[in-house]
């Protein structure tokens, strides 16, 4: 089983007890059309299907055997809370960095690593890799170490977003992760193998750091962006004091703008990939950013000033000219 | 209103008719209607395949990849030509530059076929006329051109009103068009996929798209299940794929009578090295695994490869290890096919243009 969801509800009245599997496409679509009120659901075990009433409206629909249901794994013991709010939104701001090619599996998941009061979430899809410390409220007794698949996740961000839960629970029980918002459980097997040893992959130094403010940033590289179609780059040329940001589109045209930068040294040109810079941007919550460089070869890194729970390595386009 | 003008997206696939045949037609125009055959070889007695057949011959029930021994049975008449790979690549070439001038989202899927995405044009059908038109005036050539709101959709477009055909295709017509034929004409249906399909009673594109999810999921997973069906259904998202990079450099030659003599085996392995080589260097790659290939008498296939650290396509060097891999292997049997191919392959930086390239962490997996 990939994902799977159990939800309660509770507003409802029950006759008697029982099990039926339905088509779910279908089920969901007629339930979205119904009109406002209440629904009725009623076996009818000779004819071998359900009928389901909600003002006027009947339909029969003919049930699957339950027995081809899979069997949902039991809930792990002692799970670790965490704060919900802020789990989702770090979602949101990882998982856009998983792959979503399934060639390499390992690579569409976020590494939940806890240890003691800090969990980390990382995710990477070999181009960009993004990672985020959270603090827990309480200490773990053990160590965690899951890669979730980030369809998963973003599954969960969703519930957590229309639920409004405060808090979520997750345990992973075999080689599954079980995640608790209020009267919804999310299942989600674990991906497999070894996630890459991703603290590796960051540059423990850098030649520049350059602060700038994010909203300025961000708006830049979307407004010059649009003039980097079909996979041209997005440009970085650092001078004295000036960044400029260029792109180019061939047989569209070009756009350029120049911001105050305190940078100094030689010139230093890098090129990346307009989303991937800007979804990287958009991760930043603070109103300065730092992006920490060392050649156009090498990668460069995004993180907020003044915290140091995020940060965001993405790697540049080489130019051939 | 034309339907296509609701399709967010339009795609053309562009399937050359008879291709080989038709090159070869070019230079030969006294075969025209008459049935003719390009062949791995021309001794219709000897071991060999079909590589494409005129619509003369095809009316014989002679087609591509038909044993050559069949194909004469069926069509003593036909005139053989031997194939001629490097004639076909050059008007390959010359029909693709065509194209290009039609859409730069252009995604060439073999020397004879191409997806264009045409989203944005006022008007598709007409560009796709013009584009047949352009195709016949420089190349003297005849394709047959696949309309729809997918790749999927496009390809099997060019093929119902072949030759020179021009049809657009929507999701609603698929099944009408090809609802009956199997379930491996949707591309992600292979062999074994096909054979758990009949399991469940799935035999053709109609079966499938029929199909219940549930049983489809147990049979193939969940994602896969879901896709193949929705494919079969006429939905498909794939994008064209410009600029598809070459995964493998492969050569292999079908012995006319079957080999024990090593000093054979080697000369043969030898040419196919050069020639992999070759091939490499025209393409400004290099590779780090050597494959090496062997059918044995009677049909037992076998491959061997090495890997090395250091992407080459020195002849010298593969050479060694493609004589290396064939030395460690067992003959038992008589050898009826050998291959080199040179894979993971690496295109050389200096030679790679102003084309800009996506850097990559250092990730292995």
């Amino acid at each position: 089983m990939e994902v799977g969801l159990t939800v309660a509800l509770t507003n409802v009245a029950v006759d008697s007890d029982g099990t039926i599997l339905l088509p779910g496409r279908l089920v969901a679509d007629i339930t979205r059309s119904l009109p406002d009120g209440e629904v009725s659901v009623a076996v009818r075990p000779e004819q071998g299907d359900v009928e389901l009433t909600a003002g006027g409206a009947c339909f029969h629909l003919r049930t699957l055997p339950v027995e081809d249901f899979p069997r949902f794994p039991e809930l792990g013991e002692s799970p670790v809370t965490l704060p919900a709010a802020p789990l989702a939104e770090t979602i949101d701001r990882v998982a856009r960095a998983a792959s979503r090619d399934e060639v390499r599996p390992i690579l569409t998941g976020v590494l939940f690593q806890a240890e003691g009061a800090k969990l980390t979430m990382v995710a990477t899809d070999s181009y960009r890799l993004s990672v985020k410390h959270t603090e827990l409220e309480s200490t773990l007794a053990e160590t965690i170490e899951a890669n979730v698949p980030a369809r998963a996740l973003r599954e969960l961000a969703r519930i957590i977003a229309q639920q409004g839960p405060d808090e979520v629970s997750l345990s992973l029980p075999r080689n599954q992760a079980v995640f608790r918002a209020g009267p919804v459980v999310l299942f989600s097997r674990l991906i497999e193998g070894q996630f890459p040893s991703w603290r590796q992959l960051i540059p423990e130094s850098f030649e520049h750091e350059v602060r700038l403010p994010r909203d300025e940033l961000l708006e830049v590289a979307r407004r010059i962006g649009q003039l980097a179609q079909r996979n041209a780059p997005l440009r970085f040329g650092f001078a004295e004091g000036q960044l400029t940001i260029a792109a180019e589109t061939p047989e569209v045209g070009d756009a350029a703008e120049a911001v105050p930068a305190p940078y100094s040294g030689e010139p230093l040109e890098i090129a990346f990939n307009p989303q991937f810079l800007v979804e990287g941007l958009e991760s930043i919550e603070t109103d300065e950013l730092v992006i920490k460089l060392s050649s156009p070869l090498r990668p460069g890194l995004l993180e907020p000033v003044g915290r140091e729970d995020f940060s965001y390595l993405v790697m540049p386009i080489r130019l051939n000219v | 209103m034309a339907a296509w003008r609701a399709w967010p997206r339009i795609f053309a696939h562009v399937d050359m008719d008879a291709f080989f045949v038709s090159v070869e037609l070019l230079r030969r125009p006294e075969l025209r209607g008459q049935p003719v055959i390009v062949a791995t070889g021309t001794d219709a007695t000897a071991r060999g395949v079909v590589m494409a057949a005129s619509y003369e011959a095809r009316r014989f029930g002679v087609h591509s990849a038909l044993p050559l021994a069949v194909a004469h049975r069926r069509c003593p008449r036909a005139v053989l030509l031997p194939r001629n790979l490097e004639l076909y690549r050059r008007a390959s070439a010359q029909v693709m530059e065509v194209l290009r001038r039609f859409s730069d989202r252009i995604e060439v899927a073999g020397l004879d076929e191409a997806y264009l995405d045409l989203s944005g044009s006022p008007t598709p059908k007409a560009r796709a006329r013009q584009l047949k038109r352009d195709v016949r005036a420089a190349t003297g050539l005849i394709c047959s051109v696949g309309l729809a709101p997918n790749k999927l959709l496009a390809k099997i477009a060019s093929d119902l009103e072949k030759p020179d055909g021009l049809c657009l295709l929507e999701p609603d017509g698929m099944l009408e068009a090809v609802g009956d034929r199997p379930a491996t004409l949707i591309p992600g249906v292979g062999e074994r996929t096909a054979e758990r399909l009949a399991g469940l009673g799935i035999r053709t594109v109609a079966d499938l798209a029929a199909a219940e999810d549930p049983a489809l999921q147990r049979a193939l997973g969940p994602r896969l299940g879901h896709a193949l069906r929705e494919r079969a259904r006429g939905h498909d998202e794939r994008p064209v794929v410009t600029g598809r990079e070459r995964k493998s450099e492969s050569r292999e030659t079908t012995f006319q009578a079957d080999v024990t003599d090593a000093a054979t085996l080697r000369g043969t392995l030898d040419e196919l090295v050069d020639s992999v080589c070759r091939g490499l260097a025209a393409g400004a790659r290099s590779g780090r695994t050597v494959t090496l290939k062997i059918r044995l008498r009677p049909f037992r296939t076998h491959t061997r490869s090495k890997t090395i650290d250091e992407p080459t396509r020195d002849p010298e060097r593969v050479r060694a290890i493609a004589r290396e891999l064939l030395a460690a292997f067992e003959l038992d049997a008589p050898v009826r096919l050998l291959g080199v191919g040179v894979s993971s392959l690496a295109a050389d930086a200096q030679r790679l243009g102003s084309a800009p390239v996506q850097g990559a962490l250092a990730i292995e997996a």
